[in-house]
């Protein structure tokens, strides 16, 4: 009697607890929101965003948006005048350094408890907890961080005769075609098999845009599933994509100037026929991809490829997080009325995935600018996207959450437009990258990582540009790592990563 | 009583200053920009002597960044590189702006020489940003590279050189592209000196039977040796901030000729793979501070030494 009379007392007890955490969130009179310009801009109509979010949560909301390419610079300045906003927009880099610093809350317990996690509609568990550091959670994301998948221009595929390719050897047996079979039917040897910005990435995943020639080789520092971590760059698996590569470049399948190509420059290059595979992003990136083609008057047709079997799965990048600062007054007001709202299920889901009705996403019976479509007529009732604000003739496709990326589904019974919206090409690209891709994993900041890894991504970089480019053999290379101090550099990284489990 | 007893008696400092309060006034602003955007900054050297990633508190660590800077090879590299590329694009740039001034000095037609300069002008005002793109395209060893298909057609090559992806061709690469940049605007300064030479020293010369080539070697060269040497020594100062014209230029593949202390810099904060430590990356301009004014200093030294006066 004692023991269910103590039982009963405790779960009134935990329960009055409870009651008592949910009362205590005070809904804040203002939330300072600092974000970068994957939130509709000025010129495309933020002030409506902010006006329509206000609306719903009857919050005032203050935002700071810098220039997309300065986003950094302002936090780090803002971070460091010491007037920290409420709530921020990290990429991982950022978010794992600025959690190792203290600079975020802590909002594990806020989510396990949150309205969100409750709801039975986020599919988000894995994304969630790939983003814990030592287990604790500093930052949430609305959306899947998304990938490279690689296309294939059908039209050369047809006219060498081949299928896509599943594997190595039909991989770089097709490229060998491009190269050699005059895909583009010119007359003139002109075409590369393939392209990409640079011959490894600039920030992770790295091998993103080559995922084909690196395969299990990844050149940054890597968890192993005994928990240990290694630098990828001095496993075995580097030697063979580094051979791969310089055999790629030595047979000309892939274009020379990828050692100094932008993303842009590969872009024009492919909407000019000038190669014919490409891996880049997965989703609206395909309906780009083939109507930059169609405007130049060539097939838009492209295969998206399943992963190639020495691949296995591409790479789907940590997303950007919302994160809250701790010096935020009341963190569990932000988490309650910003954060878990953003994927409410209805029309704040709605705001935040395509703006404002009226401004950016329109129900009503009338004709808009469509792109390259020119003009179309929607009836009453019809969902459609409407013309952009400050890009005369171009319309908007989403605002801050992209529909395929999402990882909460509208409440039942709400009109989700997704349907209607995604164009079937970006539609089955997502759907192929969903299926096939594999999370990348943040890499925890180190004191030894800010000292030494500058000079030792500077060099790493160079050496895999010489290997590829034929000026070094591997051997050469992993002796001027040595010699260079990129072994040891190497190595302390690696011990004071270890040291952190 | 002799001049040499007669003495100025000066007013009052105040008196002085009341009567010239309106100079003072008009200088106030010019002062407070000196101060707040020169002199004020200068307090930021204490980082370089602290471990600061922004967040906390800098952590005061004596000389240990610089310890950690000079035992760094890629800082002696970038050290090096920047020295190199520097003074060599100083060089050619001063001889070749020398040269074209010269030759745009012997044009008669004033129409011709005004749309000479008009055209040598115009890639000083192209951003570098663009230059580098305009170059690549021009450099490339694809079919679309003009400057390989010349050379090809020429039958110079048997094929393509990556000029711009290949250590052994790079500099050459930026140095032509330099002086295509920086030369036609480096003129004017000498024009302007040449313009100011008196056209009797001509006239007395050619009724002494001197030819075109004698005026210049004898009037116009000397003519310009001053102006040579106060630009030589203004550039200097200069050569530890070379940046842009390196940064969209350089590549992977060329790291170990063109990384300068500056894009040296730009790497350490950007490729850290976190918050970098601005104590570290202050020392390294501190350090660049300290030689570019040594450079100016000595070359200055050298100029008393060799003119018997310098600039400063």
């Amino acid at each position: 009697m004692k023991k269910l009379l103590a039982l009963v007392l405790a779960l009134v007890l935990c329960m009055g607890c409870v009651s008592m955490a949910t009362a205590e969130v005070k809904k804040p009179e203002k939330i300072t929101m600092m974000v970068d310009t994957t939130v509709f801009t000025q010129a495309n109509g933020r002030d409506l965003f902010e006006a329509r979010w206000e609306e719903l949560t009857g919050i005032d909301l203050e935002i700071i948006q810098p220039d997309h390419s300065a986003y950094y610079d302002v936090l780090q300045q803002t971070i460091a005048s010491g007037e920290w906003p409420d709530v921020m927009i990290l990429s991982s880099t950022y978010y794992s350094s600025y959690a190792a610093e203290g600079v975020l809350w802590d909002m594990t317990d806020a989510w396990e408890a949150s309205d969100l996690k409750a709801s039975g509609r986020f599919v988000g568990d894995r994304v969630i907890e790939g983003l814990k550091i030592d287990g604790r959670l500093y930052g949430f994301a609305p959306t899947r961080g998304n990938g490279c998948v690689t296309y294939v221009k059908k039209a050369w595929l047809d006219k060498v005769g081949m299928q896509a390719p599943t594997n190595y050897a039909e991989y770089t047996a097709m490229l060998d075609a491009f190269v050699n079979q005059d895909p583009d039917g010119d007359g003139v040897a002109d075409t590369y098999g393939v392209s990409a910005a640079g011959f490894v990435g600039g920030e992770a995943p790295f091998v993103n845009y080559l995922a084909e020639f690196y395969q299990d080789a990844y050149p940054f520092f890597v968890q192993q599933e005994d928990g240990s971590w290694v630098d990828g760059f001095t496993q075995e698996s580097m030697k063979g994509a580094l051979e791969r590569l310089a055999e790629a470049y030595a047979k000309g399948w892939i274009d020379p100037t990828t050692l100094t190509n932008a993303t842009k420059d590969c872009r024009n290059k492919f909407y000019d026929d000038g190669f014919g595979v490409f891996t880049y992003w997965a989703g609206t990136w395909a309906t780009n991809l083939k109507t930059n083609l169609e405007a130049k008057n060539l097939s838009g047709e492209l295969v998206a490829l399943p992963p190639i079997a020495e691949v296995g799965a591409y790479f789907d990048r940590v997303p950007p997080v919302w994160a809250i600062s701790s010096t935020c007054e009341n963190p569990e007001g932000v988490f309650k009325y910003f954060i878990d709202t953003m994927l409410d299920g209805g029309d704040m889901q709605m705001l935040w995935t395509y703006g404002v009705e009226g401004a950016h996403w329109s129900k009503a019976a009338e004709t808009v600018l469509a792109g390259t479509e020119k003009e179309k007529t929607y009836a009453e009732g019809e969902f459609h996207m409407l013309e952009n604000m400050e890009t005369a003739g171009t319309l908007y496709t989403k605002n801050h959450i992209d529909p395929m990326l999402s990882l909460a589904t509208f409440a039942e019974g709400y009109y989700d437009p997704k349907e209607d919206s995604v164009k079937p090409e970006a539609k089955a690209s997502s759907e192929l990258f969903n299926a096939s891709s594999k999370l990348a994993k943040i890499v925890p900041t180190t004191e030894e990582m800010s000292m030494y890894n500058g000079d030792l991504t500077t060099l790493k970089n160079e050496l895999i540009a010489k290997v590829t480019m034929g000026e070094m053999t591997y051997d050469e290379a992993m002796a001027k790592f040595e010699a260079d101090g990129g072994k040891s550099w190497s190595d302390q990284i690696v011990n004071s990563l270890n040291a952190l489990n | 009583m002799n001049a040499a007893n007669i003495q100025v008696r000066k007013a009052p400092l105040k008196n002085r200053i009341l009567k010239y309060k309106w100079f003072y006034v008009m200088f106030l602003p010019v002062l407070a920009f000196v101060i707040v955007f020169h002199y004020l900054p200068m307090f930021g050297v204490y980082f370089a002597f602290t471990k600061y990633n922004i967040i906390k508190a800098p952590v005061w660590v004596g000389l240990k960044n610089f310890k950690r800077l000079f035992s760094m090879p890629n800082f002696w590299r970038a050290f090096s590189n920047t020295l190199e590329i520097s003074v060599t694009s100083l060089l050619l740039n001063t001889g070749m702006s020398v040269i074209i001034s010269l030759m745009l000095n012997e044009i008669v037609s004033t129409r011709a020489k005004k749309v000479a300069q008009t055209i040598i002008y115009l890639p000083h005002f192209m951003s570098w940003v663009v230059t580098a793109a305009v170059f690549q395209m021009l450099f490339s060893p694809t079919t679309s590279g003009l400057l390989n298909q010349l050379l090809l057609k020429m039958g110079l090559i048997e094929e393509s050189i990556y000029f711009l992806g290949n250590s052994q061709w790079w500099r050459l690469s930026y140095y032509i592209i330099n002086i295509w940049h920086n030369t036609g605007w480096g003129t004017i300064i000498f024009m302007a000196t040449l313009t100011g030479i008196d056209p009797g020293i001509y006239e007395a010369a050619s009724i002494d039977g001197a030819g075109r080539w004698k005026k210049m070697w004898y009037i116009t060269l000397p003519s310009l040796a001053n102006t040579i040497i106060t630009v030589l020594i203004l550039n200097l100062a200069k050569v530890m901030n070379l940046f842009e014209s390196v940064f969209v230029l350089q590549n992977n593949a060329v790291m170990d000729v063109s990384q300068v202390l500056q894009t040296y810099v730009y790497y350490q904060t950007f490729n850290s793979g976190g918050i970098p430590d601005y104590g570290y990356t202050t020392a390294i301009g501190l350090f660049r501070s300290l030689v570019g004014a040594a450079l100016v200093l000595m070359c200055n030294y050298a100029s008393k030494k060799v003119r018997g006066r310098g600039i400063m």
